[in-house]
């Protein structure tokens, strides 16, 4: 069974920020909470670099395992979603997640920490799919209409890959195959440039 | 006795030493991990198998560079 | 329900709490150093967003079991062209999907092209015609509306003259409105009229034209899959054109090497091979440093020289003057640097060169083009696959509203303002020319070189300039008054210069009507309080109609929703205003009015008829839609499509595309391009400028496209060019009766260009490029300081032009300007740019939630000697002072991406004015959610000699804590 994957390849974003808007028009996310982000390391200098994420639907979720009402769950396809009805708004999967992923939408401008929300990889969450509870609670789901993450099917330079874990890494491997010949990229000569 | 045992007695000590000889009958007790929410019908496994052709496919069109 | 938690499952979770703290630290470090948890807190206060979007978006979320129509139209924020789709449930627009059959964008969008479903929630648009009264806007309908204005229009034309009313139109025009535009200020009797490509890049199409004959993108953004070498000057396009990014990353993936040329380590930068850093206002410098070592190796390509090119003898003279010590005293790149990227250039052919603002805007802005150009000539670049001056454009439709001339000095197809420019026209629009010429002022002028001129001849006020139209003494103005009214359709007045003289302007002007789905920064930062109209426009997704991208290719937009609120599209309010004037039966003589709307596609035709000159003339909507609907048959390289209904056609039809739409010609691809036949694609340079001079050939010499039955140069087709060669009863009859007395560009049958095309021939001859143009005030490219310059010590070898009395009917001043001194007071060069999320004056973006959550605060990137130097922190408030008093707040970003003694800003900030908030000044629900102070408040005089492009990109600065 193939597993669900995002991969952002560095070399080729650019921080356009397509993929965040992307995530916030199809799903309807409030200001404030950012399901998706673009990282930049070393801004403005050589070697900077911009990478895109979000949760990374890991095989086995830190979150899932903290989560002390167990509102995580899996796909078969490698998915991680949760039910927002059990979810207590914690925290503590925040704490648990290596990239930040977790939001907490605030239900007044100075207010109480709401309950958590992240990305979807466009799948909603439980109930029927791409019925109005679902759009309303957890966004879009695309993956039910038989399509992928809007964020990685908007980027703009197909930096951002979201879809079978296989043939993501194909993709990547020919680019990286390809790039091979030519080490005078940014990145490249800061891995392996000569001593001295 | 292995660890598990041992932080399970541990525990439990805790617990009674928090709640004094009382403990309330309405108790929850669960497996941790195991998912109590509501069903998705993305959990179906038939449908996962007809998705992963149909996924694929769209991967190819959508996010190869054509 | 009490919770507890049994361990049988701790070792997993045991794991993860004894890892978290170490994790945790690590995690939150990289969050802090990448700006990630930013955002949240800041928001917090400053927007009860969360639950107003809630409320409002559920009116345009998708609705489950209702029936979603996809629809689709053109981004309407860059010159890409991507493509859109649209998800509609009964008129709502719900959701996007991406365009993966699109040849140009296969899908792709940036923040901009992603958020654009906001335009149909049109949550901060302007809602009705509004007008200001005693300082409050008050609601108005629309037939009152024209009524006011229009007789306001009517007694000033009466009082002074039709040239007193200002016609500012819009690159976010489609076509068919951009041509109706330029048609409608033609039937109002003046040349006061113009868009944004003057302040954008006016000086590459007159550079780049009077180079070799086009002054458009000579390639492609796919075709740059095939370059070997890309050279970026004055170019960001990781933020400017993101999608291109695509092409050009996929062409480094090809083995592409890339240069980029800037004074800003851009985003753009960041992915480059070689990066060279310029003093501001350099570029000839740079590139005269650099074709200094090309003829120095003797690099350059002397066949082609030979062959193609006019004047690199005299090029060449100039270039010797740049030796490596020369170039690095004025530009500030030591002697390696520079070498290296002429050398990356010259061993990797075809290259191309990709320049944008970064060169444009400078009082020198047509001698830095000529310069790219007569760099890539030498190379023998142009008129390769591969190759090229892929020049960038900026708005969605810039390159065809300049290609329709909404512009002050020519008509649709740069015709020109002669009166055998007005007459082609009058025979396509089917009117006398005599009733054209009487809607002009017949009261004659003196014009730019001294001379009497009608008005009707004489090239009208500039939008860079229209401020001076307005405050400057008209005894010193090439018309009969001032300018009293201001009709602004789509335009953004925070991305013109001179602040307080605009402030002046605004005030002293009898009207002011701005026409715009915002209200953009012109609503609010004058001190007037009556006599302001604010008509809510319609997007170009709430109408249809043709867009024409940076690569010269037509793509066709279906409507997507029907205008929001009471906005109309501006073809329906330029009917209403023809109609108001009582021109609406001429002006619409072959276009059919249906509910008060004129039928685009009649428009196509109207226009399809008349633009010879740069072969608009094949595209036909029928073509158009065709494209649209194979778009998946096109090659994403090649741009040709494979097979299917269009085969053979190139993608949108690029222009030239030869003839009539029945002739079927399939678009050029790459210009001046001799490895195709001209029926196929092919081209050769265009004979524009005489065929001799100084007694040599200016036409080619044994270059010609294939397939040419001339094998050799040849000057322009005209009826006796045709009959000299005997080919002229290749016509029909019918042509014949049409092309006699006429040329390629007149001949309204298309039977002149189509015999040539048979015969393997360009219809605009086959002459060499020219690297010096005899007509410019510097005939071969030469550096000068700007106005406001911090290297005094250069003065005396690059100083300005002397001021002109004359030019564009303005008063134009120079060296005054340059005579004095402020680089001690204001050490610091103030530069500016683009960012990602925002475009042009950013009123659409900063009003949309979306985006302007990802820019909220105007700022200023200041090197961290400089900040040191001044006591700033990262994130302060600070004061920007420039030498003509004007003066703009901003936050500081302290950041190595500029070099010490340069600032930078972003241009799309408005709706504050000289650090206050102009919130309460806008329109009740129109303010947008970001505003800030406008950049180009502060920045200073200065245009370019030949187009008057303003200089936005070098003045003079001091940056104090506020």
């Amino acid at each position: 069974m193939a597993r669900m994957k995002f991969l952002c390849d560095a070399e080729r974003c650019i921080e356009c920020n397509g993929c965040v808007v992307a995530c916030k028009n199809e799903n309807e996310v409030p200001w404030g909470v950012n399901r998706r982000r673009v990282v930049v390391l070393d801004d403005g200098v050589p070697g900077e670099k911009s990478i895109s994420v979000a949760c990374m639907h890991c095989t086995d979720a830190p979150c899932a395992a903290v989560c002390p009402v167990d509102c995580f769950y899996t796909t078969d396809d490698g998915i991680v979603l949760h039910d927002k009805d059990l979810c207590i708004g914690c925290g503590y999967c925040f704490y648990a997640c290596p990239f930040g992923a977790p939001q907490y939408p605030q239900k007044e401008a100075f207010g109480v920490r709401g309950k958590m929300d992240k990305c979807t990889f466009c799948a909603g969450g439980p109930g029927e799919n791409n019925s109005d509870e679902e759009y309303t609670k957890y966004g879009r789901n695309r993956i039910a209409e038989g399509k992928l993450p809007l964020c990685a099917e908007f980027c703009a330079t197909k930096a951002l890959l979201g879809g079978d874990g296989d043939m993501v890494a194909d993709i990547y491997r020919q680019r990286v195959l390809k790039r091979g010949g030519r080490p005078q990229t940014w990145g490249w000569e800061t891995a392996y440039k000569k001593a001295g | 006795m292995n660890r598990r045992g041992a932080l399970t007695i541990a525990a439990l000590a805790g617990t009674s030493i928090l709640t004094g000889c009382w403990e309330s009958a309405d108790v929850t007790v669960h497996e941790q991990g195991k998912y109590k929410g509501r069903g998705d019908p993305l959990l179906d496994a038939k449908s996962t198998a007809e998705r992963e052709a149909v996924l694929q496919k769209r991967f190819q069109l959508v996010q190869a560079d054509r | 329900m009490k919770l507890i938690r049994k361990n049988g499952h701790a070792e997993g979770g045991a794991s993860v709490a004894v890892g978290m703290p170490g994790e945790a630290i690590g995690r939150r470090t990289f969050l802090r150093r990448s700006g990630l948890t930013m955002g949240g807190a800041a928001v917090a206060g400053m927007l009860p967003a969360t639950m107003m979007r809630k409320a409002h978006a559920d009116k345009f979320a998708p609705k489950a079991g209702v029936a979603t129509e996809l629809r689709r139209s053109i981004c309407t924020h860059c010159s890409v062209g991507c493509g859109v789709i649209a998800e509609v449930q009964n008129g709502v627009w719900t959701g996007q999907e991406p365009d993966f059959d699109s040849p140009l964008n296969l899908g792709s969008h940036c923040s901009k092209g992603a958020s654009v479903r906001e335009h149909g929630m049109g949550s901060r648009r302007l809602k009705y015609p509004m007008k200001l009264e005693s300082g409050k806007w008050k609601r108005i309908s629309w037939d009152t509306a024209i009524d006011e204005i229009g007789d306001q229009l009517l007694s000033i034309r009466e009082q002074s003259g039709p040239d007193s009313v200002y016609w500012l139109g819009s690159a976010k025009h489609n076509n068919e409105q951009a041509y109706l535009f330029r048609k409608f200020a033609a039937f109002w009797g003046t040349n006061n009229i113009d868009h944004q490509a003057r302040i954008c890049h006016s000086t590459t199409v007159a550079g780049v034209a009077n180079t070799w004959g086009y002054g458009a993108m000579t390639n492609s953004y796919n075709d740059m899959h095939n370059s070997k070498a890309m050279l970026f000057i004055g170019s960001n396009a990781a933020e400017a054109h993101p999608v291109a990014m695509q092409h050009i990353l996929r062409a480094k993936e090809n083995g592409s090497k890339m240069i980029v040329i800037d004074p800003r380590f851009t985003r753009t930068a960041a992915h480059a091979d070689h990066f060279v850093r310029i003093r501001p206002g350099t570029d000839v410098g740079i590139m005269w440093g650099m074709l200094w070592h090309i003829f120095e190796n003797n690099w350059q390509d002397d066949e082609y020289l030979r062959q193609r090119v006019y004047g690199m003898d005299e090029v060449r003279k100039e270039v010797a003057r740049w030796t490596p010590a020369e170039t690095e005293r004025v530009t500030g790149v030591d002697e390696a640097t520079c070498k290296r990227a002429a050398q990356i250039m010259a061993e990797n052919r075809p290259g191309t060169i990709v320049w944008c603002m970064g060169g444009t805007q400078h009082t020198i802005g047509n001698n830095n083009t000529r310069s790219y150009c007569a760099f890539q000539l030498a190379l023998g670049n142009i008129g390769k696959t591969g190759g090229g001056a892929n020049i960038f454009r900026g708005h969605d439709n810039v390159q065809g509203a300049t290609d329709f001339c909404v512009l002050s000095h020519s008509l649709p197809g740069y015709y020109g303002l002669s009166n055998g420019s007005w007459g082609h026209w009058s025979r396509v629009w089917d009117v006398d020319f005599d009733w054209v010429k009487s809607r002009f002022s017949q009261e004659k002028v003196i014009g730019d070189n001294g001379k009497e001129t009608m008005p009707m001849n004489y090239k009208g006020i500039p939008v860079s300039r229209w401020v001076d139209g307005v405050i400057e003494d008209k005894a010193n103005i090439g018309q009969k008054d001032n300018i009293r009214a201001m009709m602004l359709f789509g335009h953004a007045v925070n991305s013109q210069t001179r602040g307080e003289d605009m402030k002046k302007a605004m005030a002293k002007l009898d009207l002011m009507v701005i026409i715009d789905p915002y209200p953009t920064h012109a609503a609010v930062m004058s001190d007037r309080t009556d006599n302001i109209y604010l008509l809510p426009a319609s997007t170009q997704f709430e109408t249809s109609g043709s867009v024409t991208a940076s690569n010269r290719s037509l793509q066709w937009r279906d409507k997507i929703i029907d205008p929001v609120w009471e906005s109309l599209p501006d073809h329906v309010i330029m009917a209403k205003f023809a109609k108001k004037f009582g021109f609406d039966k001429e002006l619409f003589k072959h276009i059919k009015v249906v509910n008060g709307e004129p039928l685009i596609e009649d428009i196509t035709r109207e226009w399809n008829k008349g633009m010879w000159t740069i072969g608009y003339t094949g595209q036909s909507p029928e073509r158009l839609k065709a494209h649209a609907a194979n778009r998946h048959t096109f090659n994403t390289t090649t741009l040709k499509a494979e097979g299917g209904p269009v085969d053979g056609d190139y993608y949108g039809l690029p222009w030239p595309c030869w003839g009539t739409a029945e002739m079927g010609h399939p678009g050029t691809p790459v210009l001046y391009d001799t490895s195709k036949p001209v029926a196929e694609g092919g081209l050769n340079f265009r004979a524009r400028f005489g065929v001799e001079r100084n007694g040599e050939t200016l036409l080619a010499e044994g270059s010609y496209s294939v397939g040419s039955e001339i094998k050799d140069g040849y000057p322009e087709f005209s009826d006796k060019v045709l009959k000299q060669l005997g080919w002229w009863d290749d016509l029909t009859d019918e042509e014949k009766k049409l092309a006699e007395g006429k040329n390629w560009k007149t001949d309204l049958s298309g039977g002149i260009q189509r015999v040539a095309i048979k015969h393997g021939c360009a219809p605009f001859g086959n002459a060499k490029a020219r690297v010096i143009v005899w007509t410019f005030p510097d005939p071969v490219p030469v550096h000068r300081e700007p106005l406001y310059t911090p290297r005094r010590d250069l003065l005396s070898d690059y100083a300005t032009y002397e001021d002109r009395k004359r030019f564009y009917r303005l008063p134009t001043r120079y060296g005054s300007i340059q005579a004095k001194d402020h680089s001690k007071e204001y050490p610091l060069i103030f530069t500016s740019g683009r960012l990602v999320e925002y475009e042009g004056g950013g009123e659409e973006q900063r009003s949309t939630a979306w985006l302007a959550e990802l820019q909220q605060d105007m700022f200023v990137e200041i090197n961290p000697a400089d900040a040191n130097d001044r006591g700033l922190k990262d994130g302060q408030m600070v004061w920007m002072d420039t030498p003509e008093g004007n003066r703009i707040k901003a936050k500081t970003m302290v950041t190595q991406r500029v070099a010490p003694g340069v600032v930078w800003t972003p241009f799309h900030f408005g709706g504050w004015y000289r650090g206050e908030d102009l919130l309460d000044k806008y329109p009740a629900g129109a303010a947008p959610y970001v505003r800030g102070d406008a950049c180009n408040t502060a920045m200073t005089y200065g245009y370019d000699s030949v187009t008057q492009m303003q200089e936005t990109k070098v003045t003079l600065c001091q940056v104090t804590a506020a």
